[in-house]
């Protein structure tokens, strides 16, 4: 017999001893908020020390009291920025901003309502509207502003970061940059909407600055929604471009004005942020806290998988999750005691966007029937009621500008509520449609109505949204193929399609019109609307719907150029009819189905963390939103 | 699969293949003196010298069908207010306005000159470092994982064969089975929930990390690397375990065995010098190729585990259109592929006298 007794004893005392020494190692991994101590070197280098002896509760109780300062956030993530040089238009992953709004604040915030607050700013700024169309608008910061270095925070900052951001751009002979190219211009940021209307920049005082725009901008709050650090960004913005991928310079980590302070990046393991504690308080109407943050710091721990999330929530390695709906955490999290599973509504919102060029999309008739064959209502109770509950409206959205927990929202496609099938397919008898006999309409020329929908695959969610439709359109008489592009390409291949776009620009002359017919995609909300009437403008460059209307192109800088908010939200609501209703425009209207609003998702462990930090996040910027409120019972 | 009623007869075709065909060599009647010798050094380097054509359409796939699958500009595809500097932008950065050929021989160029170029997808970063650095983080894992496999699955299919149809190799083949029938995403998950959350709920300490990297300690990361490995191996073990077993079993009644036995050589001789030694040469193929899937990533365990090794980084490199740093891991897999073929065919020899290399 082969003699393995002693190879097999060498295993298991090797097994025995890895156990026993992990065992009587720590546990520092859980997430107890002060159980690590973290020493600075004087090289930088990070050494990290282990206080607290191994739990006996999972999750992981944690050492601090109800309500004390201190501890360590930690939240998994499933994405990783691939550098925080956010508006590098390589770099657009919703990550990176949510990492660095607990770094850098702007003039202008976001509330959990969708709305701007003034964050950097002692109250609302002062529009004057000019003789010559110029704006003039006046600006106050806060007083005791400062960063992190200790460094006061002046209206120098936010010339400096206005100059960064036009370096190098042409300018028109009214001192403004060429709109559109960004020709000759070094910050990297593709877009720069609003500051190619910028005429000058006069900082008055420390605290007082205007600026002058040749017209005025209906975005304009969102401007310098991030105000960089003049004596430690870069001296131009060549060097701010070198200084903002890994958040350094020369002499270290770039100053906060946030209530976090950029500590290390382990890249593909995690990141971490300190408490700035010369931070000078939230101005957020969501925040409660008004100082400095109660925790030391956060760590973001990069977990790319879902269940290895909820693991890492239940073995007390994480605090806080924060990803799309899925319906894991439901299932594993909502039933679990130790934690609590929340959501609201978020900044992301799916449509239908219909080819004009298509031969029976190009029939109001027959788009009329599609909007009326979907049964909103019945998507929103099969795929997020149940988990979401009423976070939103439940018969789905009826509106491309405004979303649904905005004040401004009007439901415009409200008389297509419900499963309308017969409505439907007497709209399609109408268009000269007849049952093909398998319950499919089809027409004596432009053949059966067969219509491709397609989107990026691989989002389950989104998927079986496609699905539910697919099935009710079939009652109404549609043939729904599912079409969808894996891998990111879909909307390369398909409507932004060089070929499709062509032949949307030119009314069909040129290019291929029949390379899709429905697309899904979503759009991302803001306080300001204004920046998706765009797609819609005759022949403009992202129009790949073939949407022409004089009206609504005359009406877009009009409402853009409305000073008043209330008017101007009214205004946005008007163009929205263009779009979503057949009502002002009989022929080429109703080319959008706006369906559901995604819900913002996340979980936490409530066992150890206080809800206070985990305000609503309809503006999607994060868990880290209002990171000065999370608090360790 | 391997094992079962077809196993000796699997492992007479890789015999036989081992034998032959990847090894351009022959059997012949006598051992040869010189296996470490000239001939070896030459077999080796004419192997190498082959391996570069492989090297090449291996890159030009993966480079052809990353550029046409992946175009980095989608990620504008809905900026309504988007300049043409941003576009701009991402066509400089990823060559985009050139012939996918053109850039092909550009980074080929490049790259064989050592400049590896910056991955976009990591903030531009020199890919060397990355490479290096990833790299690293798999060989953690790997080494650990393909060190343990050899010894367990060597002695589990060993003792399974050895003492078939006792109660041991009905234990190990039921675990082998199951291991075969595991996926890995459910076996690492399972782990997960066993070690990181029932242990420390029901025992009151926690032994292991249930994912990341954790470098802060010997211990801790011992803590880290313990569950992502047992997951890498027991995969593996399964197969390899059932694969020795089914070689020992159809050696065992080879005549050779027989005559030693009849000429009064010892039992442990007899499994030592003739039967293990004859065992691991269809072994040190599969081996070759699980130390290539090993040694290159796997993105399911490293995705699981969140471990920051090769496997993740090529996913998100390729779904990014990162070229530079997809080529590079895709030029690392096809390089290890053919450094353990190599490495497996010089072991043949060394397992094998009669094997030659001229």
């Amino acid at each position: 017999m082969i003699r393995t007794n002693k190879f097999a004893r060498l295993l298991a005392l090797l097994f025995a001893f890895t156990l026993v020494a992990a065992a009587c190692g720590d546990s520092s991994d859980d997430a107890t908020g002060d159980d690590t101590e973290t020493d600075e070197t004087t090289e930088g280098e990070e050494t990290t020390t282990t206080l607290e002896e191994v739990t006996t509760t999972a999750p992981p109780a944690p050492d601090v009291e109800e309500g004390s300062t201190g501890g360590n956030l930690i939240w998994a993530h499933e994405q990783e920025p691939p550098d925080m040089h956010l508006d590098d238009p390589n770099n657009n992953l919703s990550v990176t901003s949510w990492v660095r709004s607990a770094l850098i604040e702007g003039l202008y915030g976001i509330t959990g309502a969708t709305e701007y607050y003034p964050e950097l700013l002692d109250g609302e700024a002062a529009v004057t509207a000019n003789d010559d169309g110029s704006v003039q608008i006046d600006f106050t910061l806060r007083d005791g502003l400062m960063w992190s270095d200790g460094t006061p925070l002046t209206s120098a900052d936010v010339e400096y970061t206005h100059n960064i951001l036009v370096e190098g751009c042409d300018l028109d002979d009214d001192g403004s940059i060429v709109d559109g190219t960004g020709e000759g211009c070094v910050y990297l940021i593709g877009d720069r909407t609003g500051l190619d209307l910028v005429t000058s920049f006069t900082a008055n005082s420390d605290t007082e600055f205007t600026i002058v725009m040749s017209q005025f901008y209906a975005g304009w709050k969102g401007l310098y929604n991030e105000v960089y650090a003049a004596h430690a960004y870069g001296d131009d913005a060549a060097a701010v471009n070198a200084n903002l991928p890994e958040w350094a310079n020369a002499d270290g980590v770039l100053p906060s004005s946030g209530p976090m302070v950029f500590d290390t990046w382990d890249r593909g393991v995690q990141m971490t942020m300190v408490r700035n504690d010369a931070y000078h308080g939230s101005n957020s109407p969501d925040a409660v806290n008004p100082g400095v943050a109660f925790v030391d710091g956060v760590q973001i721990n990069f977990v790319a998988d879902t269940d290895t999330q909820i693991n890492s929530l239940k073995a007390g390695e994480a605090h806080i999750v924060m990803t799309q709906p899925q319906l894991a955490f439901g299932e594993r999290l909502s039933t679990d005691e130790n934690f609590t599973v929340a959501s609201s509504a978020g900044p992301v919102f799916e449509h239908w966007g219909l080819n004009l060029l298509n031969v029976h999309l190009s029939d109001p008739l027959v788009r009329e029937a599609l909007v009326l064959g979907i049964d909103k209502t019945e998507v929103m109770a099969g795929l997020y009621t149940p988990l979401f509950g009423d976070t939103l409206p439940a018969e789905g959205l009826g509106n491309t500008f405004w979303m649904s927990n905005q004040g401004p929202y009007e439901d415009h496609q409200a008389q297509y509520e419900g499963k309308q099938s017969d409505e439907a397919r007497a709209n399609l008898e109408a268009a000269g449609y007849a049952d093909s006999g398998d319950g499919i309409y089809e027409h004596p020329e432009n053949g059966r109505l067969t219509l491709r929908v397609g989107t990026t695959g691989g989002n389950a969610l989104r998927e079986l949204q496609q699905q539910l439709i697919q099935a009710q359109l079939a009652d109404a008489g549609f043939e729904i193929v599912i079409d969808n592009v894996d891998g990111g390409a879909y909307f390369g291949e398909r409507p932004f399609s060089e070929e499709a776009l062509a032949a949307a620009n030119s009314g069909g002359a040129e290019g291929d019109p029949t390379i899709w017919d429905i697309t899904q995609f979503a759009w991302v909300g803001g306080p300001w609307p204004g920046g998706q009437a765009p797609a819609y403008i005759t022949a403009a460059g992202n129009n790949a719907y073939g949407y022409s209307n004089a009206d609504f192109d005359a009406r877009v800088p009009e409402c853009n150029a409305t000073i008043d908010d209330a008017e101007r939200a009214a205004c946005y609501n008007e163009l929205d009819t263009y779009v979503t209703t057949l009502d002002v425009d009989a022929e080429n209207g109703l080319f959008m189905i706006p369906l559901t609003q995604k819900p913002s998702y996340y979980g936490y462990l409530s066992s150890v963390l206080s809800g206070a930090g985990v305000a609503p996040d309809a503006q999607g910027a994060g868990p880290l939103a209002n990171v000065v409120d999370f608090q360790f019972k | 699969m391997q094992g079962g009623p077809d196993g000796p007869a699997l492992i007479r075709s890789i015999l036989a293949h081992s034998v032959r065909s990847p090894l351009d060599a022959h059997v012949a009647g006598e051992p040869h003196p010189t296996i470490l010798g000239t001939s070896l050094f030459i077999f080796a380097v004419r192997r190498l010298i082959t391996a570069i054509p492989v090297l090449i359409i291996a890159t030009f796939a993966t480079f052809w069908a990353t550029s046409y699958v992946v175009d980095p500009t989608d990620k504008l595809a809905l900026c309504t207010t988007c300049d043409e500097s941003a576009y701009d932008r991402i066509i400089e950065l990823y060559e985009l306005d050139k012939p996918v050929p053109l850039r092909y021989t550009s980074w080929l160029g490049d790259f064989v000159t050592g400049d590896m170029g910056q991955a976009t997808s990591q903030g531009e970063r020199p890919v060397s470092d990355i490479f290096w650095e990833r790299g690293l983080n798999t060989l953690y894992l790997a080494g650990p994982a393909f060190i343990l496999l050899i010894i367990l699955g060597t002695f589990t299919g060993i003792y399974s064969a050895l003492r078939q149809y006792s109660l041991g190799d009905y234990a190990i083949t039921s675990v082998s089975y199951l291991g075969l029938a595991m996926p890995t995403f459910f076996f690492g998950l399972l782990l997960q929930v066993v070690f990181a959350i029932w242990v420390p709920k029901y025992l009151g300490f926690k032994p292991f990390w249930s994912s990341g990297l954790h470098l802060e300690s010997p211990l801790q990361f011992l803590r880290s690397v313990t569950l992502p490995v047992m997951t890498l191996m027991f995969v593996l073990l399964a197969g390899d375990s059932r694969f020795i077993r089914a070689a020992v079993l159809d050696i065992k009644s080879a005549d050779y065995i027989r005559t030693a036995r009849a000429k009064g050589v010892s039992e442990r001789k007899v499994i030592t010098k003739h039967l293990f030694r004859n065992a691991m040469i269809p072994a040190v193929t599969l081996w070759s190729l699980n130390a290539a899937g090993l040694f290159g990533g796997s993105l399911i365990t490293e995705t699981i585990f969140s471990w920051p090794g090769f496997g993740r980084l090529l996913l998100d490199a390729t779904f990014a259109g990162d070229l530079d740093l997809t080529m590079a891991i895709v030029f690392a897999i096809t390089s290890l592929v053919v450094i353990f073929n190599l490495l497996a065919d010089l072991l043949y020899g060394v397992l094998d006298p009669r094997i030659r290399y001229d």
